[in-house]
């Protein structure tokens, strides 16, 4: 069903049966999928206390309402936290709580159908996974939980995005999300040192690609070899900056983690396994991360309890952010902030910020780099959402429309800083902020904070 | 997968109406997905932007990085986005036969 013919709900293009047949996934035929998503909340119920404490607790307060970027937006009621979870607390209700069985709707419970699972993929495909209403209910209620449930049950079920879809495709082949191959990384950093060169007055950089007996294993995101060259070669200079021996490694170029957005079981570990894999392979001695926001929320909440080889697991994952500012604050690094003399405010990634710990640290950046840095108001860990969050940068037009108005409380963030750059340290703000400014008519520039750095470096050399 | 029917030929695409198999591409292929992206004409620049994709591809089984695509046609971005009103990485490529970009784009 594509997303005209699905009443009038907004809905992404999904991935045909082939596509998930690729993926080890039979997709389940309507006259069973009612009865199957029925079995597996059953095993999340039992398995996953978030998922029963969220089930069980919501008092309709109706706090989360205008923290969610998704109902500013749309005015949706369904893209309320509360009413999305809805969409599987009802069914919840109706099979595992004996006032549901008895009283039915009288108590909020109802039957669940093919409609409703096809409201689930509308809603839980809305959902940007950000944490904000977690952030504000008196419970701490995570829809975002109840988000990543349900895309699993519809990921088993054999329904998805076209795009998160093929995404797994693309890192089952590749170990990466764009489908990079090692000619094509390897091309792409040799144009890289080459711009450097150019650039800055003959300084030589290397970017090393699977170099045995490397101490450091760059992760970095793979949009970066298509999209954001400049956050690329600022980790360059920043490893070149301190001697680092460094590597990425052609079989893991991907700090994302589209399995963490759609298949937390076969597609996350994927990525897992190959990490491991490679820090044997390439002697590692420590893992340092890139800029994706769920990706670096994968990696340090999930990955070490996704490993299969308890000796690797043990390798100390750091994220490039805490690296520099580490730096910075021990006075170890050359930096000129009137490089970068624009105004420039911080847009803070969801995930660092309410998932990661990784705030102050970007502040500490921002501050060393830069000269006239302005904060949006709100930020940290109360700051809204880019609208593209966990891979929502869908391009047909329905959805398209879905995260321009998405994107509204973002737009006007910005807007009342009157910057003209924007810093977005995370692939996915990238990619929804490019369109995004365009559609708003915002007159800023979307960078990344490795990029700045790069840029205020001073090499004696230069 | 569906089927598109391009000067009697039946083209493989996926759900984006990308085609599947770029090695099936031929010069037909470039004009009936211009049609679908509001392309009217194809134009010299078109081609270089065409070419350089199809040939990039074939060397690296991935399209370039858009900064070395604008550099080697010397085709500035903006007029990048001119000639592909949706964008180098989507519109060209359909254009050439590519696979649609997945990830974060
Ligand atoms: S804030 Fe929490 S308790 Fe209140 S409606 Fe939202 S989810 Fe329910
Ligand atoms: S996680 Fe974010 S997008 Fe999802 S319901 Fe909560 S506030 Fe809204
Ligand atoms: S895309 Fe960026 S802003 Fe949006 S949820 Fe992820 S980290 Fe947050």
């Amino acid at each position: 069903m594509s997303t005209e013919t699905a009443k009038g709900l907004r809905q992404p293009k999904r991935a045909n049966e082939k596509l998930f047949r690729t993926l080890g996934i039979e997709p389940v035929p309507d006259e069973k999928k009612v009865e199957e998503a029925i079995r597996h909340l059953d095993d999340f119920r039992n398995k996953l206390r978030s998922f029963v404490v969220t089930m069980e607790n919501c008092v309709k307060c109706g706090l989360c309402a205008d923290n969610c970027h998704t109902y500013l937006g749309t005015k949706d009621p369904n893209n309320i936290p509360a009413g999305r979870a809805d969409l599987i607390r009802k069914a919840y209700k109706r099979y595992f709580t004996p006032q549901g069985k008895l009283f039915g709707p009288l108590v909020g419970a109802e039957e669940l159908t093919l409609e409703t699972l096809e409201k689930w993929y509308s809603y839980f495909y809305q959902c940007s996974e950000c944490r904000r209403c977690s952030h504000t209910c008196p419970f701490g209620l995570d829809t975002a939980e109840i988000t990543m449930v349900g895309r699993q049950i519809l990921f088993w079920l054999g329904i998805g995005p076209q795009l998160h879809t093929a995404t797994a495709g693309a890192i089952l082949k590749t170990g990466n999300h764009m489908g990079l191959t090692k000619a094509g990384i390897i091309d792409t950093l040799e144009f890289l040192a080459e711009e450097i060169e150019e650039d800055r007055n003959g300084l030589k950089v290397e970017f090393p690609t699977d170099k045995p007996d490397s101490d450091i294993l760059y992760i970095p995101s793979s949009a970066d070899f298509m999209l954001n060259p400049n956050t690329l070669k600022g980790a360059g200079m920043f490893f070149k900056w301190v001697g680092a021996n460094w590597t990425m490694s052609s079989r893991i170029t991907e700090a994302g983690n589209f399995g963490y957005l759609m298949d937390q079981t076969r597609i996350q570990r994927e990525m897992v396994t190959r990490l491991y894999e490679e820090c044997t392979t390439l002697g590692i001695k420590k893992i340092v991360w890139g800029e994706c926001g769920h990706g670096w929320r994968a990696a340090k909440m999930y990955v070490a309890s996704y490993s299969d080889l308890p000796g690797v697991a043990k390798i100390p994952m750091t994220h490039i952010h805490d690296e520099v500012a580490a730096l910075i604050e021990s006075g170890q690094l050359d930096l000129d902030p009137t490089r970068n003399s624009q105004k420039i405010t911080l847009h803070d990634p969801c995930n660092y910020v309410r998932a990661c710990g990784l705030c102050d640290q970007m502040r500490v950046i921002m501050r060393a780099v830069t000269s006239d840095f302005v904060e949006m108001t709100p930020n940290r860990e109360r700051n809204f959402c880019c609208g593209g969050g966990s891979g929502v940068l869908f391009d047909d037009p329905a959805m398209y429309e879905y995260r321009i108005l998405a994107s509204n409380k973002k737009a006007e963030q910005v807007r009342e800083t009157e910057a003209e750059v924007l810093c977005a340290p995370c692939s996915i703000c990238k990619a929804q902020l490019y369109p995004m400014v365009k559609e708003h008519k915002l007159p800023v520039e979307v960078v990344g904070l490795i990029d700045l750095v790069g840029h205020a470096l001073v090499f004696p050399e230069e | 997968m569906p089927f598109v029917e391009i000067e009697g030929k039946q083209v493989e695409v996926d759900e984006d109406g990308f085609m599947t198999d770029p090695a099936a591409w031929f010069e037909a292929c470039a004009y009936y997905f211009a049609k679908g992206e509001g392309i009217e004409q194809l134009t010299d620049d078109h081609w270089k932007v065409i070419n350089y994709l199809k040939e990039y591809y074939a060397t690296n089984g991935i399209a370039p990085m858009i900064r070395k695509l604008c550099k080697e046609t010397g085709i500035p971005l903006k007029e990048i986005y001119e000639l592909f009103p949706s964008g180098p990485a989507k519109g060209a490529c359909k254009l050439g036969g590519l696979p649609k970009p997945t990830g974060c784009v």
